[in-house]
């Protein structure tokens, strides 16, 4: 009678488990479900971000910032001045370099 | 004896109830689970499942910098359910009001006799999110993708465009499609008893692939300097429009394309096909003058002229085949060389004579003309060349100096980019590389060599020529400090379409060139349609080819050879003359900064 007993307990028990498992298989698929939809929300906002981001930094937008805002203009002849580092150069060395509009240096202590 | 328990029947009659019950229960649950299982199924299905067509974004498309050109986003777009609106001109009202558009219109598609209706597709999210605050009844949105092009007109002929449903229908969205698209796949939902999507079938499954991903050979600054100066000399010389394309010649990987006038691609509803059109590669015209390049570098390789033969310039007027020819300067003995330096017409035709017609049409074919260069854009022309049987009595002499043929500005560039090359006539192209959505390179695209159109000494021969025109030619205004450009300008009549003969007043002015001469790292043409203040290509495209050519050599890293005046100076500012030598670095400048 006690073996019936605790087979049927064992039973019962097994059965809740089935049960409860099945019940948490639905409740983590709505959890995964918000998640999915989460992610998609905010891949959307990524996108809609990196649209902005990729506007905002058009070269045509910048140049007229820096021109009508900023008062800067493309430089002229000779305010370019391209540096190319020779090959012997070891840096650290604490070798500066100065360059500006009408005043090209190096200096080196 | 009677028995002596009272209940037994009471037992038995409910033994027998209960026995009755479960085999009711036993024999429907068998009905329902055995004979009616495979209807039922079904039936559950029909109303759990919901299958849906998913579709991976399109693919981006970058420039060689990894700066984005074209993304993709989802965007809301929204319906109305016409049935379930109790107040059509209140809810028409409110939605006019977010989307900018007459409620009259709206309310009209409201009252159609429809399950379902569309009324504005693709807003922008900020839109959406309007829409969302109001919540009116009857009104839903859906998620779309939509192209978006951040930069605007930057590159619009190149890029092209996608349509409202996603499909490129010009430039590199057209001719990639088949990369760029995103995979179509079909998904089972299942839905719960309130339509909503539980437990996903398979938690494995991946969503549909997206689309490739492409990376252009286009630097966007290039490409913006490109369209700035060729916007300002547009607008300067009042002209029709024009094209300027910047090419790396050892390459032939096209670093901008600009066309005038532009276009934006966010914005395509009132836009007519010729305004699309990319005309660098569509549109072929007469190149005048930027022909005799081709023309010199035939003389050249076949030994017809040197730099050095003398030719007659006539004095300005030279009658060949019936036909007088002009030059636009009385020019008297010359060298082949001062010729070309001189773009004189007289001397051009002449050296086509002494070519001939089979030689001539061979060069011609040698550097591209007459086919297409296979650029991966689409609705490329093959330009004219015709077959020297073909060719009229003036043809030699016409075509010698840019007449009678035809070429795209692409074509045109790709020769002269030849002779920058060492002779090499390369395949230009736009799509450097091909990614998957995953990043991983599916494919790549290199210099690819077409063929070898004249001998390195000739090309070598031929730059030493074209170095002159700008250094003492027609093409002084595109000379740039520091640097050896070669190049040609070209001031071509057009034909005038009322009479059918060569307009005294519409002009195409170009300059095509390269620079580092001695080392090219950039070839470029400028060609400006139908100028109103000037007709010269000297001095409407060649200005525009030295600005651009200054502003996009820094950004290609290149420095000029020629050394500039350098102060050093110590720790306490005292200039150190004595340790110039022991200077560490080379300075190179545009220009002289002293």
């Amino acid at each position: 009678m006690k073996t019936l007993a605790g087979m049927t307990v064992v039973g019962l028990l097994l059965l809740l488990l089935c049960v409860w498992e099945r019940v948490d298989i639905v409740r983590v698929g709505y959890h995964i479900e918000r998640l999915k939809q989460q992610k998609v929300q905010l891949q959307r906002e990524r996108d809609e971000l990196r649209v902005k981001v990729s506007s905002m930094t058009a070269p045509e937008r910048i140049a007229r910032a820096a021109t009508e805002k900023l008062g800067m203009g493309p430089p002229e002849q000779g305010q370019v001045v391209l540096v190319k580092v020779a090959p012997d150069f070891a840096p650290g060395r604490g070798a500066e370099l100065r360059l500006a509009k009408s005043d090209v240096g190096v200096r080196i202590p | 004896m009677k028995s002596a328990d009272p209940y037994r029947w009471r037992r038995i009659v409910a033994g027998l109830a209960l026995m009755l019950g479960f085999s009711g229960v036993l024999f429907r649950l068998f009905t329902l689970q055995v004979l009616q299982a495979a209807e039922l199924t079904e039936k559950a299905d029909r109303q759990h499942r919901m299958s849906v067509t998913v579709e991976g974004g399109r693919g981006g498309i970058y420039d060689r910098q990894g700066k984005v050109l074209a993304m993709n986003m989802e965007v809301p777009s929204v319906y109305g359910i016409p049935a379930s609106l109790e107040n059509p001109a209140g809810v028409a009202r409110d939605l006019a009001r977010v989307l900018h558009v007459r409620a009259d219109d709206i309310e009209r598609k409201l009252k159609r006799e429809q399950k379902f209706v569309w009324i504005a597709r693709k807003l922008d999210p900020e839109q959406g999110r309007s829409l969302e605050r109001l919540s009116l009844e009857g009104i839903g949105t859906r998620m779309e993708g939509r192209r978006f092009y951040p930069k605007g007109p930057l590159l619009a002929h190149v890029l092209g465009f996608a349509g409202m449903d996603g499909q490129g229908l010009e430039g590199i969205e057209r001719r990639y499609e088949s990369y760029l698209r995103g995979e179509t796949q079909k998904v089972v939902l299942q839905r719960d008893a309130l339509g909503r999507t539980v437990f996903p079938k398979g938690l494995n499954e991946q969503g549909p692939a997206p689309g490739h991903s492409l990376t252009l050979t286009i630097d966007e600054v290039i490409q913006y300097i490109a369209e700035k100066e060729l916007d300002e000399a547009v607008t300067n010389a009042k002209a029709k429009g024009g094209v300027v394309l910047v090419m790396e010649p050892r390459t032939g990987a096209i670093l901008a394309m600009a066309i005038n006038p532009k276009f934006d691609p966010n914005s395509m509803s009132a836009l007519t096909p010729d305004r699309w059109r990319n005309r660098a590669l569509t549109d072929a015209y007469e190149p005048g003058s930027t022909m005799k390049v081709i023309t010199a570098a035939a003389a050249l390789e076949e030994k017809v002229m040197g730099p050095g033969t003398l030719i007659n310039g006539e004095n300005g007027q030279f009658a060949a085949a019936g036909r007088n020819i002009h030059d636009h300067e009385k020019l008297g003995w010359m060298t082949f060389a001062q010729m070309v330096q001189k773009s004189s017409n007289i001397g051009a035709a002449k050296t086509g004579m002494a070519l001939g017609e089979e030689r001539l049409h061979r060069y011609l074919k040698a550097f591209g003309f007459g086919e297409r260069t296979e650029i991966d854009l689409p609705g490329e022309a093959a330009g004219l060349v015709r077959d020297p049987k073909d060719w009229g009595r003036q043809s030699l002499a016409s075509i010698a100096f840019g007449q009678e043929v035809g070429v795209t500005p692409l074509q045109l560039l790709n020769a002269v980019a030849a002779v920058a090359n060492g002779g090499w006539l390369m395949k230009p192209y736009v799509v450097s590389e091909i990614r998957d959505g995953k990043g991983t390179v599916v494919a790549q695209t290199g210099p690819q060599i077409r063929r070898r159109a004249v001998s390195a000494e000739t090309a070598q021969a031929l730059t030493a020529i074209l170095e002159g025109v700008v250094t003492h030619g027609t093409g002084g205004k595109a000379s740039i400090a520091g640097f050896r450009v070669a190049g040609k300008t070209g001031t071509a009549q057009k034909i005038d379409p009322q009479t059918g003969r060569y307009s005294p007043t519409l002009f195409v002015a170009s300059f095509v060139g390269y620079l580092p001469a001695d080392d090219p790292r950039l070839a470029i043409l400028v060609v400006v349609d139908e100028p109103r203040t000037e007709q010269w290509g000297g001095t409407i495209a060649a200005p525009v080819f030295r600005r651009v050519a200054e502003q996009a050599l820094p950004r290609l890293g290149v420095s000029s050879k020629s050394p500039i005046k350098l102060a050093l100076y110590d720790e306490y500012g005292e200039a150190r003359r004595d340790r110039v030598d022991r200077t560490l670095v080379r300075l190179a400048s545009v220009g002289d900064p002293s």
